[in-house]
């Protein structure tokens, strides 16, 4: 039985939905709270506060792609569903940042792992960076109300067998993993979680806190990119959107003002320092864009003599913090270890290569294993992070710079993946790097590894997780916001998105960004209606 | 796999006498190129963004990629797909980054910064696949990073989009997405 289109049938039913693209004039809206960005942050915000009566309109500069639209086809995904058309990277073109732009943002596109934010992570917080009232035992009804909304739980089924590898190598040398708890419900372990559910078991926003905003009089505003914030002393006055066209490409021409009485950015890191930065917002210890992390990905390839089918089954099930922590929080760069999900185009650009080369890589791919470092970025003075700029045109671009310490978790992550990957019983084992090639043991690995020139481009690397760039901080000099989300010279502008983050994560951020945007929401609601 | 570290090495000498002054000489054309119109150029019929130049580069330069994968009977065909499915993908960029692609065609395409700076003096056309190899060779142990983001920016943009199709799944054993009704 075909699955239900249950955004298209809200839609029939009267949801407050419109297209941007579509206008043929300019139009003035009047709303109490304007939300830019329909992800995980401005979704969550959205529901509680349509939910409190307040009229709430949320402005998405994506495109409207529901269950029926997601074919399971990456070229469609990838142009559609994806930040500049899959085309985003930092400054240099050395990182792939993949991030959502649709209506749900990028849980639309998230490979659905949901992790509660680590109590180290919030403690470096609390004692680095100044932020109050965040700590465990606060969060802690804030991340259990999210996993209940969205169906978190640690995946039941038995892991496909790209996961597996990483379970059994670190069975094998005793290393710590564990099953990696996901947003789903009723999920068919298909393993397209990345190219937009097409039978609505991902609990995106799509199918939860949007369809609930709307539910309670929300409306949403698609195809509109959020220009620009009016701005007169300490308040915002208006925002202004530009129209685009279908695409999501070009502007139309058409503008849309919408005048609130509380704006919440949501566009997640590098989108909404970006408004910030275009709005020439105040900005006086120069804080907005500064600190943005990435948790910097690197790749291993495996060969195993049975097939992985590495493009089916649940894309993140296992994963290893073995080397997360052991150093402390800011020893050298800790790093965990999950796998990606492979499907032949993405797998053809991480690859690299070209020829027989390249060939002969795409050749093995069902009985091709990937596993991937993410460095946790952000937490010792000499990690690599990055500054938005703005590009001539006004749009966004990410100067991300790694550095020897970050370099050095590259490395380091380079090995622990070799030696789990041969611990599993891998027959060969290739580093995503230029010069390194597929060797049949350990010993070459680690001698290959060692003589690695690691450098940007001929290093494979990859994003899918930005964070900060408008820390909070209840210290001005630090931080864009507060520690409730709320601008330090703004007072009637709030964020609400991962780019509040003062360090990367240490793990996926979709549940940390669903927490802490409901405990700020509620905060805030408090403050607006008492 | 073997490691040409004589022939990389000797192309890389060479290439550097000119990459100091190329660099400058790059912006300076992307540039030039611009004001002149020489960019400007409609895209070719049926396509939205690749003009006749990129065509004809492109062209030339996937066969040397896909070799291996696409055998030499199925190559033409292939480009009949492929490049239309390039010219999607360039579609779907945001502005700014569909800019600084096409800039990097103008400079592949422009016979002043063609020959200096990829050693492949004639026309895309008449160039040998070891023409290619070397000019993508040149390309990626370059001392600038124009020069190495170039080169991974054109590897990802042929494969993206030759693996996206159907017709490249054979080759490398995926059955393709599940059907579920």
């Amino acid at each position: 039985m075909p699955t239900p289109d249950l955004f298209l049938q809200g839609i029939d039913n009267g949801w407050q939905v419109h297209n941007a693209s579509l206008l043929e004039n300019d139009l003035q809206l009047d709303v109490d709270i304007v939300i830019v960005g329909s992800g995980a942050g401005g979704a969550t915000s959205a529901e509680r506060l349509s939910a409190a009566g307040l009229r709430v309109l949320i402005v998405e500069e994506g495109p409207l792609r529901t269950s029926s639209d997601f074919k399971m086809q990456e070229p469609a995904a990838y142009t559609e569903l994806y930040q500049e058309g899959m085309g985003r990277m930092s400054k240099d073109g050395a990182i792939t940042i993949m991030q959502g732009r649709a209506v749900g943002g990028t849980t639309l596109i998230n490979w659905t792992s949901s992790f509660r934010t680590p109590p180290a992570t919030l403690k470096h917080w609390a004692s680095e960076h100044a932020v109050s009232g965040l700590d465990e035992d606060t969060l802690q009804p804030w991340f259990l109300r999210m996993e209940q909304r969205l169906g978190v739980t640690p995946w039941q089924i038995p892991a496909n067998a790209n996961n597996e590898v990483i379970k059994r190598g670190c069975e094998a040398l005793n290393l710590d993993w564990a099953v990696i708890p996901r947003n789903v419900r009723g999920c068919m372990n298909l393993g397209y979680c990345g190219m937009g559910c097409p039978i609505n078991a991902k609990q995106s926003m799509l199918v939860t806190c949007i369809p609930a905003s709307l539910d309670h009089g929300g409306s949403l505003l698609y195809l509109a990119r959020a220009e620009r914030l009016i701005i007169d002393k300490d308040r915002v006055q208006q925002l202004e959107c530009h129209a685009l066209d279908t695409w999501g490409v070009k502007r139309t021409g058409r503008k849309i003002m919408v005048r609130a009485k509380h704006y919440i950015l949501s566009g997640g890191g590098i989108n909404t320092p970006a408004v910030l930065l275009r709005s020439k917002a105040a900005d006086p210890y120069q804080r907005c864009g500064k600190r943005t992390f990435l948790h910097t990905v690197n790749f291993s390839a495996a060969q195993f003599a049975e097939p992985v089918n590495p493009f089916y089954g649940a894309p993140q099930s296992i994963y290893s913090d073995h080397f997360q922590w052991r150093d402390g929080v800011s020893g050298p760069i800790g790093y965990k270890l999950e796998v990606p999900p492979l499907h032949p185009a993405f797998a053809a650009t991480i690859f690299g290569g070209y020829g027989e080369v390249s060939a002969q890589r795409m050749a093995q791919l069902p009985n091709t294993h990937m596993m991937i470092a993410l460095m946790r970025d952000g937490f010792h003075p000499d990690s690599a992070s990055g500054n938005v700029e703005l590009r001539s045109d006004g749009s966004p671009v990410l100067d991300y710079k790694m550095t020897p310490y970050t370099w050095d978790g590259i490395r380091r992550a380079y090995h622990s993946m070799a030696q789990i990957q041969f611990a599993a019983g891998a027959q060969e084992v290739l580093p995503l790097h230029d010069d390194a090639h597929y060797v049949n043991n350990l010993n070459s690995a680690r001698a290959m590894i060692d003589s690695l020139d690691l450098s940007t481009y001929r290093t494979r690397l990859g994003s899918a997780h930005v964070m900060g760039g408008c820390a909070m901080s209840e210290d001005a000099k630090l931080g864009v916001t507060n520690s409730l989300g709320i601008h330090h010279q703004l007072e009637n502008l709030s964020i609400h998105d991962g780019s509040l983050f003062p360090t990367s994560i240490g793990a996926n951020p979709q549940l940390s960004i669903y927490a802490l945007c409901a405990l700020l929401t509620e905060k805030l609601l408090q403050r607006l209606v008492g | 796999m073997p490691h040409p570290a004589n022939s990389v090495e000797f192309s890389r000498r060479s290439f550097l006498k000119l990459s100091a002054a190329s660099a400058a000489t790059l912006s300076m054309l992307s540039l030039s190129a611009g004001l002149t119109g020489c960019s400007s150029e409609q895209a070719s019929n049926g396509f939205s963004v690749l003009r006749s130049d990129d065509i004809i580069f492109l062209s030339a330069l996937l066969p040397v990629l896909y070799s291996g994968a696409v055998n030499a009977q199925q190559m033409r065909a292939n480009l009949q797909t492929t490049l239309p499915a390039i010219d999607k993908n360039l579609a779907s960029l945001s502005p700014s980054m569909l800019q600084l692609t096409l800039q990097l065609f103008d400079t592949l395409n422009n016979p002043l910064t063609r020959g200096p700076l990829t050693g492949i003096w004639g026309a895309w056309s008449k160039a040998s696949a070891a023409d290619i190899q070397d000019f993508l060779k040149r390309w990626q142990h370059s001392r600038f990073d124009l020069f190495k983001m170039g080169h991974n920016a054109l590897l990802q943009l042929a494969m993206l989009a030759h693996y996206g199709q159907p017709v490249a799944w054979q080759h490398c054993g995926y059955p393709g997405p599940p059907r579920l009704h």
